[in-house]
């Protein structure tokens, strides 16, 4: 193995695994999850009739990503494609909120009724994020690219 | 691409089924619809009362002295048992009594920051919409309430 591919290997491991407990991290909507609903429903951005069942599925998603990423390789690249799609989906409804008015916090990481009201810090957390996401797949995708080359 | 969109979809629809298996067993079980338009928070928006969580509660309550003060809504004994420093007792059934103050008060230009019992109260809320037509304009409902506020460690006198 190249040094190069070394290097790629690493970003892609490293990106990875920040992504997945990243996901992991928001294991406390599951847990509560009647907080999380009104999280959601705090962004005033789904009919009524959504609000639990986007946040009933959103958590499992982000769970389920988590787990893919860590434990089970052959589906990586599914999981950064679907967390990427996560991260721009909250990242757009954060905006809108901010741009609306909000007093509240997002959800992402405390329901807790002291965690701190978003702000473009969330934003920019996200942003970090998606370029992980994005380093990953490019990653990747150079790995493997370069491994026939040696074989 | 072919192969990872089949896994994005075993993806989507694995987390759809543990999402479903897993909420008809949580010991906090969340209905998969329901009417949030009763909530106390949806009927502040819609009287156009804005509505605050304890973080900033939290936060206005370190404001200079006179810019910022609590409105309580619950009853007499409950105040009596434990308040916000500084705030003032409006129990909503006996507002009447209090229109002079909250006169004051509405007149003076201060935020008021009403709050009640907690988040299924409407006490405060019906205060509000009283403060409102009264002519408040700084006007906010701490939506969080007296419960979390003390849970949470804000102070408290008796």
């Amino acid at each position: 193995m190249t040094s190069d591919q070394k290097v790629y290997r690493f970003a892609y491991w490293f990106a990875c695994l920040i992504v997945a407990a990243t996901l992991l991290s928001g294991y406390h909507k599951i847990l509560y999850p009647a907080d999380f609903a009104l999280s959601v429903y705090r962004f005033h951005l789904l009919p009524d009739f959504l609000v639990n069942i986007a946040s009933l599925y959103f958590q499992w998603l982000e769970i389920v990503c988590g787990i893919v990423l860590l434990f089970i390789p052959k589906f990586r690249v599914a999981a950064l494609w679907i967390a990427g799609g996560l991260l721009v989906v909250f990242s757009g409804a954060i905006g809108i909120s901010l741009v609306r008015g909000t007093a509240f916090s997002c959800g992402c990481f405390s329901n807790a009724p002291d965690a701190l009201p978003m702000s473009g810090m969330s934003l920019a957390r996200n942003g970090a994020l998606l370029a992980l996401c994005g380093l990953a797949l490019y990653a990747q995708r150079k790995w493997r690219i370069k491994l026939p080359d040696i074989m | 691409m072919r192969t990872t969109l089949k896994q994005i979809g075993i993806i989507l629809l694995v987390s759809g089924v543990v999402a479903l298996a897993v909420n008809s067993i949580h010991p906090r079980k969340i209905p998969w619809v329901q009417s949030w338009s009763d909530h106390v928070e949806a009927r502040s928006r819609q009287a156009g009362i804005k509505v605050i969580p304890l973080s900033v509660a939290l936060q206005k309550f370190q404001s200079p002295e006179g810019a910022v003060t609590f409105i309580d809504a619950r009853s007499p004994e409950e105040f009596a048992a434990g308040h916000i420093p500084g705030a003032l007792p409006a129990p909503f059934q006996t507002l009447e009594e209090q229109f002079p103050t909250l006169g004051n008060l509405i007149d003076s230009g201060q935020e008021l920051v009403v709050y009640c019992k907690n988040r299924e109260c409407d006490d405060s809320l019906m205060l509000a919409i009283e403060l409102q037509a009264m002519g408040a304009e700084n006007l906010t409902l701490f939506v969080d309430g007296f419960e979390v506020w003390q849970k949470y460690g804000g102070a408290v006198v008796p």
